[in-house]
Protein backbone atom coordinates (compact mmCIF):
# COMPACT_ATOMS: atom_id res chain seq x y z
CA UNK A 1 0.00 0.00 0.00
CA UNK A 2 1.23 3.66 -0.81
CA UNK A 3 0.11 6.66 0.95
CA UNK A 4 0.68 8.78 -2.01
CA UNK A 5 -1.03 8.96 -5.23
CA UNK A 6 1.54 8.10 -8.26
CA UNK A 7 1.47 12.22 -9.85
CA UNK A 8 2.69 13.02 -5.87
CA UNK A 9 4.97 10.13 -5.36
CA UNK A 10 6.90 11.52 -8.83
CA UNK A 11 6.34 15.06 -8.01
CA UNK A 12 8.00 14.42 -4.74
CA UNK A 13 10.80 12.01 -6.28
CA UNK A 14 11.96 14.42 -9.00
CA UNK A 15 12.09 17.15 -6.51
CA UNK A 16 14.18 15.61 -4.35
CA UNK A 17 16.47 13.55 -7.03
CA UNK A 18 16.31 16.91 -8.57
CA UNK A 19 18.29 19.02 -5.99
CA UNK A 20 20.20 16.47 -4.39
CA UNK A 21 23.63 17.04 -3.09
CA UNK A 22 26.85 15.37 -2.12
CA UNK A 23 30.29 15.83 -1.65
CA UNK A 24 31.56 12.29 -0.67
CA UNK A 25 32.03 8.89 -1.68
CA UNK A 26 30.18 7.43 1.53
CA UNK A 27 27.85 5.36 -0.59
CA UNK A 28 29.63 4.35 -3.06
CA UNK A 29 32.17 3.27 -1.18
CA UNK A 30 29.88 0.75 0.78
CA UNK A 31 29.54 -0.86 -2.65
CA UNK A 32 31.75 -1.17 -4.71
CA UNK A 33 35.64 -1.75 -5.11
CA UNK A 34 38.12 1.41 -4.90
CA UNK A 35 39.57 -0.27 -8.49
CA UNK A 36 35.68 -0.09 -9.59
CA UNK A 37 35.23 3.47 -8.54
CA UNK A 38 38.93 4.58 -9.81
CA UNK A 39 37.95 4.94 -13.53
CA UNK A 40 35.03 6.60 -12.98
CA UNK A 41 33.70 10.61 -13.14
CA UNK A 42 33.53 11.90 -9.69
CA UNK A 43 30.37 13.36 -10.49
CA UNK A 44 28.57 9.39 -10.76
CA UNK A 45 30.52 8.25 -7.51
CA UNK A 46 29.33 11.28 -5.54
CA UNK A 47 25.69 10.74 -6.46
CA UNK A 48 25.53 7.26 -5.93
CA UNK A 49 22.64 6.61 -4.25
CA UNK A 50 21.73 2.45 -4.68
CA UNK A 51 21.45 0.50 -2.51
CA UNK A 52 24.16 -2.35 -3.55
CA UNK A 53 25.60 -3.53 -6.51
CA UNK A 54 23.23 -5.06 -8.80
CA UNK A 55 25.67 -5.52 -11.98
CA UNK A 56 27.98 -7.86 -9.87
CA UNK A 57 25.05 -10.16 -10.27
CA UNK A 58 24.01 -9.33 -13.49
CA UNK A 59 27.43 -11.71 -14.96
CA UNK A 60 27.65 -9.11 -17.82
CA UNK A 61 29.54 -10.17 -20.92
CA UNK A 62 30.79 -8.21 -23.90
CA UNK A 63 28.48 -7.55 -26.76
CA UNK A 64 25.42 -7.96 -24.54
CA UNK A 65 22.57 -4.86 -24.19
CA UNK A 66 22.31 -3.66 -20.73
CA UNK A 67 19.19 -1.39 -19.15
CA UNK A 68 19.55 0.29 -15.68
CA UNK A 69 16.10 1.69 -14.33
CA UNK A 70 16.99 4.88 -12.92
CA UNK A 71 19.90 5.56 -13.49
CA UNK A 72 20.32 8.68 -11.62
CA UNK A 73 24.17 10.40 -12.26
CA UNK A 74 24.87 7.10 -13.96
CA UNK A 75 27.12 4.73 -11.54
CA UNK A 76 25.71 1.41 -12.79
CA UNK A 77 24.83 2.47 -16.28
CA UNK A 78 29.12 2.90 -16.71
CA UNK A 79 30.09 0.26 -15.03
CA UNK A 80 27.73 -1.77 -17.25
CA UNK A 81 28.67 -0.06 -20.28
CA UNK A 82 32.88 -1.19 -19.20
CA UNK A 83 31.47 -4.45 -18.28
CA UNK A 84 29.74 -5.20 -21.89
CA UNK A 85 32.62 -3.87 -23.92
CA UNK A 86 33.49 -4.06 -26.87
CA UNK A 87 29.92 -4.78 -28.95
CA UNK A 88 27.55 -3.78 -25.91
CA UNK A 89 25.98 -1.24 -24.79
CA UNK A 90 24.47 0.56 -21.93
CA UNK A 91 21.39 2.39 -21.78
CA UNK A 92 20.38 4.33 -18.58
CA UNK A 93 16.55 5.33 -17.82
CA UNK A 94 15.61 7.94 -15.63
CA UNK A 95 12.45 10.35 -15.09
CA UNK A 96 14.25 13.02 -13.40
CA UNK A 97 15.60 15.84 -15.93
CA UNK A 98 18.26 16.66 -13.72
CA UNK A 99 19.50 13.01 -13.32
CA UNK A 100 19.61 12.46 -17.12
CA UNK A 101 21.71 15.67 -17.78
CA UNK A 102 24.36 14.27 -14.91
CA UNK A 103 24.16 10.93 -16.34
CA UNK A 104 25.10 12.50 -19.98
CA UNK A 105 28.02 14.78 -18.22
CA UNK A 106 29.12 11.34 -16.93
CA UNK A 107 29.38 9.17 -19.89
CA UNK A 108 31.11 12.07 -21.73
CA UNK A 109 33.38 12.16 -18.96
CA UNK A 110 33.91 8.73 -18.70
CA UNK A 111 34.69 8.58 -22.69
CA UNK A 112 32.29 5.42 -22.92
CA UNK A 113 30.64 5.91 -26.23
CA UNK A 114 28.59 2.59 -25.77
CA UNK A 115 26.22 4.70 -22.71
CA UNK A 116 23.14 6.28 -23.71
CA UNK A 117 20.72 7.98 -21.16
CA UNK A 118 16.80 8.29 -21.69
CA UNK A 119 14.28 10.07 -20.47
CA UNK A 120 11.42 8.27 -19.14
CA UNK A 121 9.43 6.32 -16.96
CA UNK A 122 10.36 2.68 -15.36
CA UNK A 123 6.43 2.23 -15.79
CA UNK A 124 6.67 3.03 -19.94
CA UNK A 125 10.03 2.11 -20.78
CA UNK A 126 10.36 3.90 -24.03
CA UNK A 127 12.10 0.81 -25.58
CA UNK A 128 10.59 -1.80 -28.16
CA UNK A 129 9.62 -5.46 -26.63
CA UNK A 130 12.84 -7.55 -26.56
CA UNK A 131 15.16 -5.65 -27.11
CA UNK A 132 18.13 -5.82 -24.08
CA UNK A 133 19.40 -9.10 -22.62
CA UNK A 134 20.00 -7.46 -18.84
CA UNK A 135 17.78 -5.14 -16.64
CA UNK A 136 19.40 -3.93 -13.63
CA UNK A 137 18.04 -1.23 -11.32
CA UNK A 138 19.71 0.02 -7.91
CA UNK A 139 17.31 1.18 -5.08
CA UNK A 140 14.86 2.51 -7.64
CA UNK A 141 11.66 0.14 -7.75
CA UNK A 142 10.78 0.91 -4.26
CA UNK A 143 10.26 4.37 -5.07
CA UNK A 144 7.59 3.69 -7.55
CA UNK A 145 3.78 3.64 -6.47
CA UNK A 146 3.70 0.55 -9.49
CA UNK A 147 6.12 -1.90 -8.57
CA UNK A 148 4.56 -5.14 -10.26
CA UNK A 149 4.02 -2.60 -13.87
CA UNK A 150 7.48 -1.96 -13.79
CA UNK A 151 8.87 -5.19 -12.95
CA UNK A 152 6.32 -6.07 -16.05
CA UNK A 153 7.89 -3.49 -18.22
CA UNK A 154 11.25 -4.90 -17.66
CA UNK A 155 9.46 -8.25 -18.61
CA UNK A 156 9.11 -6.89 -22.46
CA UNK A 157 12.18 -5.28 -23.23
CA UNK A 158 14.05 -8.15 -21.85
CA UNK A 159 14.62 -10.56 -24.88
CA UNK A 160 13.24 -14.11 -23.77
CA UNK A 161 16.21 -16.05 -21.52
CA UNK A 162 17.07 -12.38 -19.93
CA UNK A 163 18.21 -11.49 -17.15
CA UNK A 164 17.37 -9.78 -14.39
CA UNK A 165 19.43 -7.89 -10.98
CA UNK A 166 17.57 -5.33 -8.90
CA UNK A 167 18.93 -3.97 -5.62
CA UNK A 168 16.06 -2.20 -3.20
CA UNK A 169 15.28 -1.70 0.02
CA UNK A 170 12.34 -4.19 1.96
CA UNK A 171 10.71 -3.85 4.90
CA UNK A 172 10.08 -7.18 7.00
CA UNK A 173 8.80 -5.03 9.85
CA UNK A 174 6.20 -2.35 9.42
CA UNK A 175 7.24 0.80 9.78
CA UNK A 176 5.37 3.59 11.96
CA UNK A 177 2.38 4.81 9.97
CA UNK A 178 3.94 8.18 11.11
CA UNK A 179 7.10 7.37 9.25
CA UNK A 180 5.23 5.52 5.56
CA UNK A 181 3.72 9.15 5.38
CA UNK A 182 6.73 10.89 5.22
CA UNK A 183 7.88 12.65 1.91
CA UNK A 184 11.72 11.98 3.41
CA UNK A 185 10.88 8.61 3.49
CA UNK A 186 9.17 7.48 0.07
CA UNK A 187 12.19 9.72 -1.19
CA UNK A 188 14.51 7.73 0.40
CA UNK B 1 7.09 -9.78 -1.16
CA UNK B 2 9.60 -8.37 -3.30
CA UNK B 3 10.28 -11.57 -4.85
CA UNK B 4 6.70 -12.42 -5.42
CA UNK B 5 6.09 -9.54 -7.91
CA UNK B 6 8.52 -11.29 -9.65
CA UNK B 7 7.00 -14.56 -9.77
CA UNK B 8 3.81 -12.78 -10.72
CA UNK B 9 5.23 -10.77 -13.33
CA UNK B 10 6.50 -14.25 -15.07
CA UNK B 11 9.97 -14.34 -13.82
CA UNK B 12 11.92 -17.13 -13.29
CA UNK B 13 15.14 -18.72 -11.48
CA UNK B 14 14.66 -15.59 -8.78
CA UNK B 15 17.48 -16.02 -6.26
CA UNK B 16 18.59 -13.28 -3.62
CA UNK B 17 21.84 -12.51 -4.45
CA UNK B 18 22.60 -10.30 -1.31
CA UNK B 19 20.88 -9.37 1.98
CA UNK B 20 21.98 -6.83 4.41
CA UNK B 21 20.94 -4.68 7.24
CA UNK B 22 20.65 -0.75 6.84
CA UNK B 23 20.68 1.58 10.54
CA UNK B 24 20.60 4.31 10.77
CA UNK B 25 24.53 4.72 10.62
CA UNK B 26 23.86 3.36 6.43
CA UNK B 27 21.37 5.68 6.29
CA UNK B 28 23.28 8.82 7.56
CA UNK B 29 25.42 8.95 4.13
CA UNK B 30 22.03 9.18 1.91
CA UNK B 31 22.07 13.07 1.47
CA UNK B 32 18.07 12.81 0.67
CA UNK B 33 17.39 12.18 4.64
CA UNK B 34 17.73 15.03 6.17
CA UNK B 35 18.26 15.26 9.51
CA UNK B 36 15.26 15.83 11.01
CA UNK B 37 14.04 13.02 8.75
CA UNK B 38 16.31 10.90 10.89
CA UNK B 39 15.42 12.53 14.07
CA UNK B 40 11.51 11.63 14.03
CA UNK B 41 12.70 8.15 12.75
CA UNK B 42 15.01 7.35 15.78
CA UNK B 43 12.25 8.43 17.93
CA UNK B 44 9.55 6.51 16.83
CA UNK B 45 11.55 3.46 16.12
CA UNK B 46 12.31 0.93 18.93
CA UNK B 47 15.78 0.80 19.64
CA UNK B 48 16.23 -2.79 19.17
CA UNK B 49 15.42 -2.01 15.46
CA UNK B 50 17.88 1.01 14.73
CA UNK B 51 20.79 -1.47 13.77
CA UNK B 52 17.87 -2.84 11.70
CA UNK B 53 15.00 -0.66 10.08
CA UNK B 54 15.10 -2.03 6.61
CA UNK B 55 17.17 -4.44 4.27
CA UNK B 56 19.38 -3.82 1.49
CA UNK B 57 18.60 -7.01 -0.70
CA UNK B 58 19.90 -7.84 -4.37
CA UNK B 59 16.94 -10.25 -6.45
CA UNK B 60 18.26 -11.85 -9.50
CA UNK B 61 15.87 -13.71 -12.24
CA UNK B 62 15.61 -14.53 -15.51
CA UNK B 63 12.85 -14.04 -18.49
CA UNK B 64 11.43 -17.63 -19.53
CA UNK B 65 13.28 -18.72 -22.66
CA UNK B 66 11.34 -18.80 -26.08
CA UNK B 67 9.14 -22.26 -25.95
CA UNK B 68 9.55 -22.74 -22.54
CA UNK B 69 6.25 -23.05 -20.35
CA UNK B 70 4.91 -20.76 -17.76
CA UNK B 71 2.87 -21.50 -14.58
CA UNK B 72 1.99 -17.78 -14.75
CA UNK B 73 0.15 -15.34 -16.98
CA UNK B 74 3.12 -13.52 -18.97
CA UNK B 75 3.96 -9.69 -18.79
CA UNK B 76 1.04 -7.61 -20.46
CA UNK B 77 2.32 -5.51 -23.18
CA UNK B 78 -0.32 -2.02 -22.12
CA UNK B 79 -0.41 -0.30 -19.17
CA UNK B 80 -3.02 -1.28 -16.82
CA UNK B 81 -5.60 0.58 -14.44
CA UNK B 82 -5.27 -2.02 -11.74
CA UNK B 83 -1.82 -2.14 -10.69
CA UNK B 84 -0.91 -3.98 -7.18
CA UNK B 85 1.94 -2.77 -5.06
Amino acid sequence: MSYFSDPDARAIIREAYGRVHSDGFGVASAFYRPDELEGLPRGAVELSLGVGHPVRHAGLSPGEIVLDLGCGAGIDTLLAGQAVRPGGRAIGLDMTEEMVARARTNAAAAGLANVEILFGLMEAIPLADASVDVVVSNGVLNLSTRKSRALAEAMRVLRPGGRISIADLVLEDRLPEDVLKSPAALAG
Amino acid sequence: MLTKKFVNVGFEEIALGERRPFGFDDLRRYPLFSPEFLDILRRVMPPQRHDELVYGVVVTARKPREGAASAVPSARSQPSQEDPV
